[in-house]
């Protein structure tokens, strides 16, 4: 009873829209497969008859002429129309799924960032599941750590963690960016030189490193295609 | 009406704590006011010297608080200044000896014979800093235009506003001359990063090191610009909110303002 369900499942044979499509394993003996298709197709009766017939076989190479020779055995058999492999999509990484536009998206997104208003002194620690959102400055001497991203309204003089633990793809932006130290998901970036420009500067990881850039200049979230929940 | 207890405080040592103290409560003193000093630094105590009072010490603050004396006797009476007195620190114990609770029940009874109290604070943020914090109704934080300084300052303020003290700040040593050539931060940066009221600023004067040495009271010696400072500084503290904080500038001679005034050199 095994048997038969395992070879079963081995031939498949599905209506699709104006044919039927074939699944099978060509690495299954000749004869046995012959017996297979003849039992199903016998059922289609005549149905069968000038049919489109696609046959996939998997992704298993050189099975081109056990394909052709199952062509020609169905069409000598049953008469159908026409038998065709089926190709799989070369380079089809690309998703064109239609994506929700964020504007007049009904569903809510509920975020842990968590959001702090006021000066963080020498000797404070401040540590945040998830993205930590600072409304004011960041003293030197201070330890502010996050699960996620790190957004400082105001100077960051402090240490800053974000990503912790683990995530390189944390960012860490603030208004005035001195650093003691910051380190993003395990990476550290010490003794960073101190810039004098007075702009958003933002911190990330490029091939495992830590990259400093002007936030306004580099625009990194300008390319997305979409707007996505971070 | 009952005496206000301010503790002067700044995490760092050497900053000026001590003069400070010693200086704001004689100029306290010089406005009429009755005022009490109190050394807490317990076994290392300083500001007897810097008021030249050490040759006079029976008791001590740790005998007042533990009631082996009166504040009467504990307390100092400067000669040269009415209405200052100074309670010293004991110099064979350790700041251990006092607790926090001790020290708010002793200046319960501070309160009523004083209009001001000022507390010396030792450096640190361990007991004696606890002890000292524990009574204070008011703080002020001694800095100086160093960033280590300022870091140290910047965690005693957060330990005070944990307490819900709003401290003010003094900037103590001011050169106004390495301010200029961009050496030294200016307290504009000092005020920026610490974000509290400012109560004065103070420049770098060598009769700070004459003061301490002969034991003469620095707002005492006319020609001193701290000495004026801090006088300015006791007025502010004593409700006259109208005073302007005077910012050091560079001195220079007659002959180069007279040469800056016809465009000749600097």
């Amino acid at each position: 009873m095994d048997n038969i369900l395992k070879e079963k499942s081995q031939i498949r044979l599905k209506g699709v829209k104006d044919g039927f499509w074939v699944t099978l394993d060509p690495t299954l003996p000749k004869e046995f497969i012959e017996n297979e298709l003849t039992r199903l197709f016998n059922q289609l009766e005549h149905l069968a008859f000038n049919s489109k017939v696609i046959i996939d076989a998997g992704n298993i190479e050189n099975n081109e002429n056990i394909l052709e020779a199952i062509g020609i055995f169905l069409k000598d058999k049953f008469k159908v129309g026409s038998v065709s492999a089926h190709h799989k999509e070369h380079g089809g990484t690309e998703d064109f799924s239609r994506k929700p536009d964020m504007a007049t998206l009904r569903r809510q997104h509920y975020n842990d960032a968590t959001v702090i208003a006021g000066r963080i002194r020498s000797g404070q620690n401040i540590t945040a599941k998830k993205h930590l959102i600072i409304l004011g400055d960041v003293n030197p001497g201070s330890v502010i750590v996050a699960g996620g991203d790190i957004l400082i309204m105001g100077n960051l003089g402090g240490t800053a963690l974000a990503g912790q633990p683990g995530n390189q793809e944390s960012i860490i932006i603030a208004i005035g960016f001195k650093p003691i130290q910051i380190q993003i998901g395990g990476i550290i970036a010490a003794g960073l030189p101190s810039s004098s420009q007075h702009s958003i500067e933002y911190a990330h990881v490029e091939n495992g490193v830590i990259v400093v850039e002007d936030y306004v200049k580099a625009n990194p979230f300008g390319r997305l295609t979409w707007p996505v929940v971070r | 009406m009952e005496g206000k207890v301010i503790v002067v405080t700044s995490g760092k040592g050497g900053v000026g704590k001590t003069t400070a103290t010693a200086s704001i409560g004689a100029a306290l003193a010089l406005e009429g006011k009755q005022v009490a000093v109190v050394d807490m630094d317990i076994g290392l105590r300083n500001l007897d010297v810097v008021m030249g009072l050490e040759n006079r010490i029976v008791f001590t603050v740790v005998d007042a608080v533990r009631g082996k004396c009166k504040i009467k006797q504990a307390a100092i009476k400067d000669r040269r200044i009415d209405n200052l007195y100074l309670i010293p620190a004991s110099q064979s114990d350790n700041k251990d000896i006092l607790t926090p609770d001790m020290m708010v029940r002793f200046c319960k009874e501070l309160r009523k014979e004083f209009d001001y109290i000022l507390l010396d604070c030792p450096a640190g943020i361990e007991r004696g800093f606890e002890n000292s914090v524990a009574p204070a109704d008011e703080a002020i934080i001694i800095c100086t235009p160093e960033v280590s300084s300022v870091r140290d300052a910047d965690r005693v303020i957060g330990l005070l506003y944990a307490k819900s003290i709003a401290p003010k700040l003094i900037v103590n040593r001011i050169v106004p001359e390495m301010v200029e050539n961009g050496d030294m931060l200016s307290h504009e940066d000092v005020v920026e990063v610490l974000s509290i009221e400012l109560l004065g600023l103070i420049r770098m004067d060598t009769n700070v090191v004459i003061s301490t040495n002969t034991g003469m009271p620095l707002v005492l010696l006319k020609e001193s610009e701290a000495g004026k400072a801090f006088r300015r500084i006791a007025m502010r503290l004593n409700g006259q909110k109208n005073i302007p904080i005077e910012i050091p500038q560079v001195q220079r001679s007659f002959w180069k303002k007279i040469g800056q005034k016809i465009g000749i050199g600097r």
